[in-house]
């Protein structure tokens, strides 16, 4: 199990590198920025986030489908090159624009190969070989630059579900989406052998430890899932570290593991932390 | 140091190309590390183009890198020369803009330019013939979305993050004193150019904004290398304009004169020499009515020492020759 850590109001980049910090230091993988109110421009959040943290990934959850999306692949690539490869694209379905979310997804992905295509859809044609656009009319479109990941990593999120797992993409599952729908999605998906590896991530409240390593395993047991993306506070992160993580790696833990943990409560000892 | 208010320093693209191969990843870190040197030595702003769809990865997506450079400084403002408006969808790019005046603590410099590559529209499905309109309908939404007109919370800079129409034409002059913008003009006027294109924007603004340019720049006591460098300048420009420019529906290489002598014209521009000899071209710019320089000494054949000892060069030897110059 992977986690990413999610501030639920940040105010400003303080409060984002907080958390990066604190995944950092309890040995979570990442945090995870969306399109808030305050701070619209995910990808703007997670370039100067990982500008002041080293090492974590970077979640950026943005909508797609109203805009073009070689404007996104651009601000993706580029996202990624300043953070030397951490940036996780998480594609969710523009809400004004749900029909065009599937179409976004495939230009996306094209234009973040280091190949010339041409894409003829029912929504985006690229190049779109306008009459008016006379000087240069380019059969293919090559996106520059590439990404520094070889293969940049996008997810589907939220309704997005099915065109995500058609296509054997990393998904993030929303926290109160029914657990056997989930089940039957992407136990359906392992019929291709393309789902191998592909992450099964759903957002998570944070309610406490308990509660938590509950749902995970819950997760787990159900539907495969191998990410969480925890909203919560900084101050969440060491608890998810020492009394989360450790529990929900394993398929089983050795009896009386988890009582030595709880009686000894070793993360309050000191030492390294 | 104290901060010097009206020199910034040009001009980042991320470019790898064929004379300066360079790993685009580490462009960017080096980028962050150069706006941390130009911070420390107290220059006002660091700025950055964008291109897009060419074989050197010219930066599509300079607010995106300029937040990386955002994280990296707390101080130095971030400049976009230009930011192509036509070609971004106005909602986005304003509230992408809005969050990095946010996170940045509103260091916001907007140069907003047209482009003018066919091959760039045709991408991202636009008319480029358009594109006059395409500026004012894009301004329009991204000044709405700042206003709070579309519900986003205000800016930290108010009203807004402060732009700077890019060109010279006379629409760019209208655009820019009609909506209350600056100016930023290309780094190849000649001195009584500048001169009459700020006093027609001047006369034309009822609250004119703040006059600046790109200029060109290096700094050296050795003349052959002062004109070592006007040639690469001139290669790299003469690639750009031969590949680029479209000259009667032939590219500019296919018209390889016509493109020579407009780079010879443009590199007539460069100020290079000693300090003095550089501050005395400088000054005369000021004085000409410009009240801002975005000093480009930053091509993608610099070396990163090479380019560090230039901006040192700058802020200590040629900023202090330019005290007293230009309008009061």
């Amino acid at each position: 199990m992977r986690f990413l850590l999610e501030h639920p109001a940040p105010r400003g980049l303080d409060d984002l590198v907080a958390g990066a910090e604190a995944a950092r230091a309890a040995g979570l993988d990442g945090v995870l920025v969306r399109e808030w109110k305050e701070l619209p421009g995910a990808l703007v959040s997670a370039a100067a986030v990982a500008a002041r943290v080293d090492e974590v990934l970077v979640a950026a959850e943005i909508a797609v489908g109203a805009r073009h999306p070689v404007e996104i692949a651009e601000e993706a690539a580029v996202t990624d090159l300043g953070c030397g490869g951490r940036l996780v694209l998480v594609a969710r379905p523009a809400l004004e624009a749900p029909e065009r979310y599937v179409e976004s997804l495939d230009v996306i992905r094209h234009a973040l190969a280091a190949r010339p295509f041409r894409f003829e859809g029912a929504h985006w044609r690229v190049p779109a070989n306008l009459p008016q656009n006379v000087d240069q009319p380019e059969e293919l479109v090559r996106v520059t630059p590439a990404p520094a990941q070889p293969r940049l990593e996008v997810w589907g999120s939220g309704p997005g579900m099915a065109a995500a797992l058609e296509r054997a993409l990393g998904h993030l599952a929303d926290q109160d989406d029914d657990p056997a729908a989930l089940a039957r999605a992407w136990v359906a998906a392992e019929a291709s052998p393309a789902s191998i590896g592909a992450p099964r991530a759903r957002r998570e409240p944070w309610g406490g430890a308990d509660a938590l390593v509950r749902r995970l395993r819950d997760g787990r047991s159900a539907f495969g899932q191998d990410w969480a993306c925890v909203v919560g506070p900084p101050e969440a992160a060491p608890e998810i570290g020492s009394l989360v993580r450790p529990r929900v790696q394993l398929h089983a833990l050795t009896p009386g593991l988890e009582e030595f943990w709880d009686a000894e409560r070793p993360w309050e000892r000191g030492g390294r932390r | 140091m104290a901060t010097i208010d009206r020199i910034g320093i040009s001009l980042w693209t991320m470019q790898s190309t064929a004379a300066r191969p360079g790993l685009w990843r580490s462009l960017y870190r080096r980028f962050g590390e150069d706006a941390q040197l130009a911070e420390e030595l107290g220059f006002h702003a660091v700025w950055l183009g964008e291109h897009r769809v060419w074989y050197d990865g010219w930066c599509p997506a300079p607010v995106q890198a300029l937040a990386h450079v955002a994280g990296k400084t707390s101080r130095i403002h971030l400049g976009t020369a230009m930011y192509l408006v036509p070609q971004h969808d106005p909602a986005a790019a304003a509230r992408s803009i809005a969050t990095l005046d946010h996170l940045s603590g509103g260091r916001v410099e907007l140069g907003a330019g047209l482009g003018y590559r066919d091959a760039e529209f045709d991408a991202l499905g636009l008319r480029r013939d358009r594109r006059g309109r395409l500026m004012d309908a894009n301004l329009d939404v991204m000044e709405a979305v700042w206003r709070g007109e579309l519900g986003d919370p205000p800016p930290v800079r108010r009203p807004a993050p402060r732009i700077w129409m890019g060109g010279m034409s006379e629409p760019a002059i209208v655009r820019a004193a009609t909506r209350g913008y600056g100016l930023l003009l290309p780094q190849t006027l000649r001195v009584a150019e500048y001169a009459r294109v700020a006093e027609d924007y001047r006369a034309r603004a009822s609250a004119p904004g703040v006059v600046g340019t790109l200029r060109e720049v290096w700094v050296t006591d050795d003349p052959a290398e002062g004109a070592r460098h006007v040639e690469r300048i001139a290669l790299h420009m003469t690639e750009e304009a031969g590949s680029w420019w479209s000259m009667k529906g032939r590219f500019g290489f296919a018209a390889r004169d016509q493109v020579d002598r407009q780079v010879a014209r443009g590199v007539g521009e460069v100020a290079t020499g000693t300090a003095e000899q550089v501050a005395a071209a400088l000054r005369e710019v000021l004085d000409a009515g410009v009240d801002y320089l975005a000093l480009r000494p930053m091509f993608e054949f610099v070396e990163q020492a090479a380019l560090h000892e230039q901006l040192r060069r700058i802020a200590e030897q040629v900023v202090p020759l330019l005290a007293g110059a230009g309008r009061p």
